[in-house]
């Protein structure tokens, strides 16, 4: 028994003394945690957000900064319960100094409430609640919100001429922004919202609601979906022959739609705040990494915000490194103090609500890609 | 006029879809008595096979079903030796009428289904497999006022060959008089000689290829092949098999015909959120009003 003690307090001292002379003899390291859905049905978005995070961190160790940051990915399964359950473990992680996700915004706000108490800085790349940033000073994002993007469709929309809308978004928190949003701007321009509807997200059928509105006959259909429901809409649209235009937003800008739904996506036009066909060099750079790393096609919207995200953080971590005080608190002010930040999705400052402003760009579905368009 | 006949004609595809699905799972239930809760991992089984069967060797579609019955029959023996069989190792009387042991294969069956869907989802992701365009089964056929498409028709076919092929082989072969035989007493079938086992394997081999054969057909028709597919349409035949009485057949089609009309018919009143209700409605309803199934109490099975 004795034996077994003082083996073990020796073990223990050994354990201490290699540490702290590894904190002595190397450079520090910062931790961040990285919560998103790796498995389950969103977990294509988590695993392009890893891979994304993963090229940013690649670029940033081969930089020869004077720190070295790990990041912890944490999977979620875009699951409620299991987001707060991670945000604790963070929070618990006196080592973790920033956290970056959740991926949908029912998620990330739902952590939100722990690293609000808890005092942990929390910068999301795709959460655009509008409430989500309200939470409280420690949630930041990197996503234009709704009451961005709306207002800027309907004014598109109206100015090709449409006066009869059809809105149909998926059924969720974000989905509802995306029609309040347009809906209040296009009926204060002087249009008409014919049609307002929503769908579960993965419904199989969209036929009974195509068919639904096409009755109403709308000049136009402004939808709020992401690629693979969009897919979906547009092939059976096709399908039923429902000739009207299309309009979507950034969400569902991804080469994937035009892969899945083919000549069928042809023509839909959407607002987005990265094209991959962008010719600045920290673009392509990025472009060409990303093809490098996952063997895909180009990178849509999302993991280009993710991307962006973590190098957004990591200047943010640099600036306090520099001042020579790495807290959450300290980490949280340098995040606040983001201000035209150079990043793939263009340039990045966080507002006094910790909102990104960021350019949008028009753009449309023309022989197979996405390619931007004057209106 | 042309809208609501329109809508009449899209929920009786859906309603084919379900029952395509339905078919096979009933089958099943009426020989155990109990709900094969990875029929739907074998339908995504089927749709996968299929897939990756068209993109690298570019088969015939009818080839293809072929493979994709045979793949789902290995399948459904597999998962039987797996999730039920064990449970039945004890022969006496006392557990062959075990509730508990026969319930005991909800949850095996259950966790043989997270597994394959986890497994799915590991080798190819979890998101939309690209199906080729041309495979489709989704070209509009203009049929007057309403428009169809041609896999409305090859998945109407379907669904009526193995409905009647079903039935022939239930009434006039002998694996399937020993399958009615073992879904009306397992018992007493063991007692005059019939190998239940055997029995058993049986119905699973013919329950998951129809259940295969589905998947794939649905996964053309719809071009949206992914690990989580089963759920959906496993709920429905799930629905559509008690609506229609727990072991009958032709029931379950019937049912599940009802459940496709009234969702399609549904989004003309309400927003289409609630169409996903429809179902559970119609659950809840037979559950309190019609505990033999809709088709009152006549209990005979398969």
């Amino acid at each position: 028994m004795l034996n077994r003690r003082s083996l073990l307090s020796l073990g223990a001292g050994a354990l201490a003394l290699s540490v702290s002379s590894a904190a002595f003899a190397q450079q520090p390291t910062y931790k961040i945690g990285y919560q998103l859905p790796l498995t389950g049905n969103t977990a294509q978005y988590g695993v392009d957000f890893k891979n994304a995070a993963e090229i940013a961190l690649d670029r940033f160790a081969k930089a020869n900064k004077p720190f070295k940051v790990e990041i912890v990915f944490e999977d979620s399964r875009s699951d409620a319960k299991e987001g707060v359950a991670i945000a604790r473990k963070f929070a618990d992680d006196k080592a973790i100094v920033g956290v970056l996700g959740d991926f949908t915004s029912g998620v990330s706000m739902a952590s939100a409430q722990v690293y609000k108490e808890a005092g942990m800085p929390q910068l999301s790349q795709t959460a655009s609640h509008p409430d989500y940033a309200k939470i409280s000073e420690w949630q930041f994002r990197n996503i234009t919100t709704q009451a961005q993007e709306g207002p800027l469709n309907a004014e598109w929309m109206y100015a090709l001429g449409y006066r009869k809308v059809a809105v149909i978004a998926e059924q969720t928190d974000w989905g509802q922004t995306v029609v309040s949003n347009f809906a209040d701007k296009f009926k204060a321009l002087g249009g008409q919202v014919v049609f307002s509807e929503f769908f579960n997200r993965g419904l199989a059928d969209f036929r009974p609601i195509l068919t639904k509105i096409g009755r109403e006959r709308p000049d136009a259909i402004y939808t709020g979906f992401f690629y693979e429901d969009g897919a979906q809409f547009l092939k059976q649209a096709k399908q039923l022959g429902l000739a009207t235009p299309i309009h979507s937003t950034s969400a569902a800008y991804n080469q994937q739609l035009i892969t899945l739904a083919g000549g069928d996506s042809e023509g839909m036009k959407l607002t987005a705040t990265f094209l991959p066909t962008n010719p600045a060099a920290n673009v392509q750079e990025f472009v060409a990494a990303w093809k490098a790393k996952t063997g895909q096609a180009e990178p849509g919207q999302f993991p280009a915000q993710a991307y962006d995200a973590v190098n957004i953080m990591l200047a943010a971590l640099e600036r306090a490194h520099a001042a020579g005080n790495v807290t959450r608190k300290s980490l949280r002010d340098q995040l606040a103090a983001t201000k035209d930040f150079p990043g793939v999705t263009g340039n990045t400052t966080f507002d006094a609500n910790r909102e990104p402003a960021k350019q949008l760009v028009r753009a449309q579905v023309k022989g197979g890609a996405f390619v931007a368009v004057q209106n | 006029m042309d809208y609501y006949l329109q809508q009449l004609v899209i929920g009786l595809s859906l309603g084919m879809v379900y029952a395509l699905v339905a078919i096979g799972f009933t089958l099943i239930f009426g020989v155990l008595n109990v709900v094969n809760f990875a029929h739907g991992e074998i339908y995504t089984i089927g749709a996968f096979a299929g897939l990756l069967l068209f993109t690298s060797f570019a088969p015939p579609l009818a080839a293809v079903i072929l493979i994709v019955l045979a793949v789902g029959a290995l399948a459904g023996v597999g998962l039987e030796r797996l999730a039920f069989r064990p449970f039945r190792r004890f022969t006496d009387e006392a557990s062959l009428k075990s509730r508990a042991m026969r319930e005991a294969t909800l949850m095996s069956s259950l966790a043989l289904s997270i597994v394959a869907r986890e497994a799915i989802e590991l080798i190819f992701g979890s998101q939309f497999q690209a199906v080729p365009f041309k495979l489709l089964l989704n070209n509009p056929i203009k049929l007057g006022p309403v428009t169809i498409v041609d896999g409305d028709l090859v998945i109407l076919g379907t669904s009526a060959l193995m409905l009647f092929a079903l039935q022939y082989v239930l009434k006039h072969t002998r694996v399937g008089l020993s399958i009615r035989a073992v879904s009306n007493n397992a018992l007493g079938a063991r007692y005059v000689g019939i190998d239940t086992n055997r029995t058993i394997a049986w119905t699973f081999a013919v329950g998951s290829a129809m259940g295969a054969v589905a998947g794939i057909l649905v996964g053309l028709y719809y071009g949206a092949i992914f690990p989580a597919m089963g759920f959906s349409p496993g709920i429905k035949a799930f629905v559509a098999m008690v609506m229609g009485g727990l072991s009958s057949i032709p029931g379950a089609v019937v049912c599940a015909m009802i459940i496709g009309v009234s969702e399609a018919l549904s989004t003309i009143f309400v927003a289409s959120v609630w169409q996903d209700l429809v179902a559970y409605a119609f659950l809840i309803v037979t559950l309190i009003f019609f505990p033999r199934g809709i088709f009152g109490g006549v209990r005979e099975r398969v």
